[in-house]
C-alpha cells in the first residue's frame, strides 16, 4: 500500500484472504479492512466466490469418485508384493538386497544382474527417475533463452557435493559413478535449474548417452528460437521423457 | 477445504523398529496417508482433463513411490507436498501417453452431462445449482496453469507449496490466483 487511504489492489485483497501477508504490510491492510466498508465489501465479495466454488467443486468431484474400499485393497495388494521383493532401482540402479549372501555367489549374481542392467539400459535408454528428478526451470524469458545459440552456452559445471548428491539419490557406489556422468535433465540453456531436481545420472555407455541428449537440447533451442515451438513445451517434454522427445524432435533413427 | 494443509504429516510416525518389522508398519503408515490424501489428490489430477481409472492409476502409481521414499529412508519432510508434486508430474506423463492413443485421452469433466441425472436436493434452489455450474465452467475455461494453482489451493496448499508443485514463482502464484479469483468473482455478479 503506497498510500494510508488507498483502496486495496485485488491482489492485495487475494492474499490477505489467504493469509500470505506478512509483517508490515499485513499489519497495515489490516487495519485498512477495519476502517474502509468498501474493501471490506469486496473481501466479503471474494471470499463468498471461493466458498461457492469450493462448495461446486466437491459436489461435483465427490461424487464422482468411486469407493475407496477397491483402490485401498489393490494399493495394500501392491505394498505386500513390493515389500517382499528386494529394493531396486527402476530404471538402471543397481539392486540392493537386504539379505546377506556369500560372497563368492554374492559376486556371481551382482555380475548377472549388470550383465541384464546394461542391456536393459541399452535397449530401453536411460531415464531420470521421475521422484527424483522431475526436472526445475527457473523464470526465464524467450529473449534470454535466445540470446546466444545453444552452443554458445556453456551449462555450470557441478560442484563435487551436488554429484555425490545424485549419486547417492540413485543409490550408486563410488566405484560404478565413474560410468555415468551427472547431467542436467532440462538444459541450462532452456531454463534449467542447477537443483539436484534436475540433476540425473546418464550412463556414459548406453546409445541414448548424453552427447545423444546435447543434439536433443540442440534442437529444441532452435525450434523455441525460431518461433516453431513454445518454451514451456520443449521444457515440459524433454523433462518428462527425453528420449521420446528425441524421437519426435530430432528423428527415429538419428542416434543409431 | 478438503482438509487442513497444516496438519502435519508426522501425524503417522514411524518408530525406530527394526528392519525386519519396518516394511508392514510402513504399508500400514502409506494406506492410512492413502486414506487421507486420495480424494484431495484425485480432484487434483481430474483436473488435468485425465479420466478417473487414469486418475485412480496415477494415485497407486505415486503411494508405490511414497513407500521407496520412505523405505530408502527418504526424507519425511512435508510428504503432502512431496504427494501432490509426483502426482503432477506423473499426470503430466500419464496425459502425454493417453494423447498418444486418441482413444483414451478424455477432457475434463463436463459438468453439465455430469449434473444432468441429478436433481437439485430438497434444500438446493436452481439458482443457487445453477451458479454452480456456471463458476465451474468459468474453472474450466481458465488457463492450465490458473487452474492449477486454484485446484492446488482449494485443497489446501500454501503459495510455496504450489509454486514448488508447478515449478513456478511465488509472485506467478500470486498473480495467477488473482486472476482466476476475479473472474470467478465477476461470474458471480452476472
Amino acid at each position: 500500500m503506497q498510500f494510508k487511504n488507498a483502496h486495496l489492489s485485488e491482489q492485495e485483497l487475494v492474499l490477505a484472504a489467504d493469509g500470505e501477508l506478512t509483517g508490515r504490510r499485513k499489519a497495515e491492510v489490516n487495519a485498512h479492512l477495519e476502517t474502509c466498508w468498501q474493501c471490506r465489501e469486496r473481501m466479503q465479495t471474494l471470499q463468498s466466490a471461493i466458498a461457492d466454488f469450493v462448495r461446486a467443486r466437491n459436489r461435483d468431484f465427490n461424487e464422482h469418485l468411486p469407493p475407496a474400499a477397491g483402490p485401498r485393497a489393490l494399493l495394500r495388494a501392491r505394498l505386500a508384493e513390493l515389500s517382499a521383493t528386494p529394493r531396486t532401482w527402476p530404471g538402471f540402479a543397481l539392486p540392493v538386497t537386504r539379505i546377506a549372501l556369500p560372497g563368492a555367489a554374492f559376486l556371481v549374481v551382482l555380475v548377472a544382474i549388470l550383465a541384464i542392467f546394461q542391456s536393459t539400459v541399452n535397449a530401453e535408454g536411460p531415464k531420470p527417475r521421475l521422484a527424483i528428478t522431475p526436472g526445475e526451470t527457473r523464470p526465464i524469458t524467450l529473449n534470454e533463452v535466445c540470446l546466444n545459440s545453444s552452443a554458445q552456452v556453456i551449462s555450470p559445471d557441478i560442484p563435487e557435493s551436488v554429484r555425490r548428491q545424485v549419486f547417492a539419490a540413485y543409490g550408486i557406489k563410488s566405484p560404478q559413478s565413474g560410468q555415468f556422468e551427472v547431467d542436467y535433465l532440462i538444459t541450462p540453456d532452456l531454463g534449467g535449474t542447477e537443483s539436484i531436481r534436475n540433476l540425473w545420472p546418464q550412463p556414459y555407455s548406453a546409445r541414448w548417452n548424453a552427447r545423444v541428449k546435447d543434439q536433443l537440447e540442440q534442437r529444441l533451442h532452435t525450434l523455441v528460437c525460431g518461433g516453431k515451438l513454445d518454451l514451456a513445451t520443449a521444457q515440459h517434454d524433454i523433462a518428462v521423457d527425453w528420449i521420446a522427445a528425441y524421437k519426435r524432435y530430432v528423428g527415429e533413427n538419428s542416434a543409431r | 477445504m478438503a482438509f487442513d494443509a497444516s496438519d502435519s504429516m508426522t501425524a503417522f510416525p514411524i518408530a525406530e523398529a527394526d528392519a525386519a518389522n519396518r516394511p508392514s508398519r510402513l504399508e500400514d503408515e502409506i494406506v492410512a496417508l492413502f486414506d487421507r490424501l486420495r480424494a484431495p489428490v484425485l480432484r487434483y489430477l481430474l483436473s488435468f482433463g485425465l479420466a478417473v481409472p487414469d486418475a485412480e492409476e496415477v494415485l497407486q502409481d505415486v503411494f508405490l513411490s511414497l513407500f521407496r521414499h520412505l523405505r530408502e529412508g527418504k526424507s519425511r519432510t512435508n510428504l503432502q507436498g512431496w504427494v501432490f508434486r509426483v502426482a503432477h508430474n506423473c499426470a503430466l506423463k500419464c496425459r502425454l501417453r493417453a494423447r498418444r492413443d486418441a482413444e483414451r485421452f478424455s477432457h475434463l469433466p463436463d459438468v453439465s452431462d455430469v449434473t444432468a441425472d441429478r436433481g437439485p436436493g430438497p434444500e438446493e434452489s436452481m439458482a443457487a445449482r445453477q451458479r454452480q455450474q456456471r463458476l465451474l465452467a468459468v474453472v474450466r475455461a481458465l488457463p492450465e496453469q490458473e487452474r492449477l494453482c486454484l485446484s492446488l489451493r482449494a485443497e489446501g496448499l500454501r503459495y510455496r507449496e504450489i509454486a514448488e508443485v508447478l515449478g513456478i514463482s511465488l509472485g506467478s502464484v500470486a498473480a495467477s490466483l488473482e486472476k482466476s479469483l476475479s473472474r470467478l468473482v465477476r461470474s458471480e455478479q452476472v
